[in-house]
């Protein structure tokens, strides 16, 4: 009997506090979207510089994620599929950008690029200016980001049972041929919401581009730049709109896992 | 065909540790043996989906280190199937084709144009198994490698299925060779049984030699030889009516008569075997029973007590104690009815010299 009503206050206090948690975690975009919402989006037609500024991280936080995809995509197929020297420290590797502060990323990334030094010299003799530009902006944004797709994209290839691939190899095909006609389509919905995670990460991310790229703004440097310069309220609607930008890729991804789990149960 | 010299090969908990099995050109082999056995992993290395550790693999005569998988001229068809689910029925029977004819005629031949407007994923394991063996034969392969094809089968389906493939195997002169765990389909397809155990070729030969000669009495409990006792073998004469000792007569191509001594019983063998401590082993059909003491050419013969009778269908288990040793018959139910076999009833079980093989 006292050990049911232990039972009991033990359910009670865990219900409180996933409770409490989730309330912490919906009610300040609650507020954000309430309070600055509807202003947000009528600004969204008279405030150029908000349209401007969203536009740039659309458009670069798409670049980042299409090297992104390129570059991670072998990558995270190799980690899936290759066992070789060095795979485990190449995974820690590729953790690294998500745990470290996203400023420090800021400053490693400003060593690499930036005018003084070699990379960023070159780029310069070459016309390509990194630093203070949207290439800076797309830089950061895939040093941050890029790591969340090629984990996303792992677990993905992981997933497809190998034997699909061998049965396809002993029915004449090469191991690209393989790729392209069945590890990428069965993997296609891990790849596109690892992108589609890439791409919302990209988009939020502040503490990389502030130091790399202040100008031009990307929305995030701008709500930022519009609270310290006019204070809460101008901030206000551009951070309500970021907030309910955010929900598109929520959409997508929901959308994509709830397919994923329909299409279950091959083999 | 397919020559496996003492191959090793690791694939997570099963592996291969050197084993060496051939198959010659046209040859339908059965590999036979429990689950982990090593089975499904033998037919990796021959699709060369798995390289060996150690050993050598040749394919039509051709070092096949140098061969990829799709280089083999070969098709493998899983037990789970792995047909493709982001593709049609039709596809995936498609996807390999070597040319329209050939699909055609497989999709004659297995009737798998009676799934094309289903769902990949709405298909029976069985309906599975028989597009997976489609796709596999629509590649019109020199080789066919399948890994328990008929398992999710239904028994009629099975059958016609089985016979099929058996027939294609024929017109078109494959090699086959099909893992089951199936001791019958083992004994009516294959030209060719090879028994795996623990990674470990046991035996291999004509499913009739594997069934009726085991090589040792694990093989024999393991092919479901209900009769293997321990004993001694020693080399008699055999001048009939009576055995006598001490004359080794030789029979043609070596045969001998041996008489093994079991827990009292003298069992009477014929064939080429070795003198000494070893195993007989008699197969459950090989022992006849009656009421009464027959005369017939059967050599052994002995008295016993029925202790179990049991009727699976139209055959019959008879287990006797003979002189305390249980001795098991297989005969028809029909049979059992009419000989009203009970327990406790005394009996005449007798088995020709042929019927025991020493190991």
């Amino acid at each position: 009997m006292r050990h049911r009503g232990t039972q009991a206050l033990l359910s009670v206090v865990a219900a409180l506090m996933a409770s409490l948690l989730l309330l912490f975690l919906a009610a300040p975009i609650l507020r954000l979207v309430t309070e600055g919402g509807s202003a947000g989006l009528a600004r969204l037609g008279s405030d150029a510089e908000l349209r401007r500024s969203l536009l740039l991280t659309g458009f670069t936080a798409t670049a980042a994620t299409a090297l992104g995809v390129l570059g991670g995509t072998p990558l995270a197929w190799a980690l899936a599929r290759k066992r070789f020297p060095g795979r485990a420290v190449l995974s820690a590797l590729l953790d690294l950008p998500l745990l470290i502060p996203h400023p420090v990323a800021g400053i490693a990334l400003l060593l690499l690029l930036g005018r003084e030094s070699a990379v960023g010299g070159a780029a310069l003799d070459l016309g390509l200016r990194i630093v203070g530009t949207p290439f800076g902006i797309v830089a950061a944004m895939l040093f941050v980001s890029a790591p969340l797709f090629v984990s996303g994209a792992r677990e993905a290839f992981a997933k497809v049972d190998a034997r699909y691939e061998g049965v396809a190899r002993t029915l004449g095909d090469s191991p690209w041929r393989v790729f392209r006609r069945v590890t990428l389509p069965l993997a296609s919905r891990g790849l596109l919401a690892s992108a589609v995670v890439m791409w919302a990460r990209a988009v939020s991310e502040f503490g990389a581009i502030v130091i790399l790229t202040y100008n031009p703004k990307v929305a995030s440097v701008l709500s930022y730049d519009r609270f310290t310069s006019y204070g809460l309220q101008e901030a206000l609607p551009v951070a309500a709109v970021l907030a309910l930008l955010a929900l598109v890729p929520l959409t997508l991804l929901r959308a994509l896992r709830t397919d994923d789990s329909q299409s279950r149960g091959t083999g | 065909m397919i020559a496996l010299r003492d191959v090793t090969a690791r694939k997570g908990r099963f592996a291969l540790e050197g084993v060496s099995v051939s198959l010659a050109e046209g040859e339908y082999g059965v590999v036979i043996g429990p689950a982990g056995s090593g089975k499904t992993t033998m037919l990796e290395v021959i699709a060369g989906l798995l390289a060996p550790s150690a050993g050598t693999v040749q394919l039509g005569g051709a070092d096949a280190r140098r061969l990829a998988p799709e280089d083999r001229q070969l098709s493998l068809v899983y037990q789970h199937a792995y047909l493709f689910p982001h593709l049609s029925v039709r596809e995936n029977v498609a996807y390999g084709a070597a040319d329209a004819r050939t699909l055609r005629e497989v999709e004659e031949r297995l009737d798998v144009g009676a799934y094309y407007s289903r769902d990949v994923l709405g298909l029976s394991g069985g309906e599975r198994q028989i597009v997976a063996l489609a796709r596999a034969l629509a590649r019109r392969p020199r080789l066919l490698l399948l890994d328990e094809p008929f398992s999710a089968l239904d028994p009629r389906r099975r059958t016609l299925v089985r016979r099929e493939v058996r027939q294609l195997h024929r017109d078109w002169g494959l090699t086959t060779l099909q893992v089951t765990h199936d001791f019958a389909e083992a004994g009516m397809l294959g030209d060719r049984a090879i028994l795996l155990d623990a990674g470990r070729v046991l035996q291999q030969g004509t499913p009739a030699e594997v069934f009726r000669r085991p090589a040792s009495p694990y093989v024999a409990e393991f092919l479901g030889a209900e009769n293997v006792f321990g004993g001694v073998a020693r080399e008699v004469g055999d001048v009939s009516p009576d055995w006598v000792e001490g004359d080794p007569a030789q029979y043609a191509h070596g045969h001998r008569a041996f008489a093994f001594e079991t827990d009292g019983l003298t069992l009477y063998a014929v064939g080429d075997f070795a003198a000494g401590a070893g195993h007989a082993v008699i197969r459950a059909e090989e022992i006849t029973i009656s009421r009464d003491h027959v005369h017939d050419s059967a050599r052994n013969r002995f008295s016993g007590r029925v202790t179990e009778v049991q009727a699976v269908g139209a055959l019959t288990r008879v287990t006797l104690d003979v002189r305390g040793v249980p001795l098991v018959a297989a005969l028809t139910t029909r049979s059992a009815l009419e000989l009203r076999l009970e327990p406790g009833l005394a009996v005449v079980a007798s088995f020709k010299a042929m019927a025991v093989h020493l190991c």
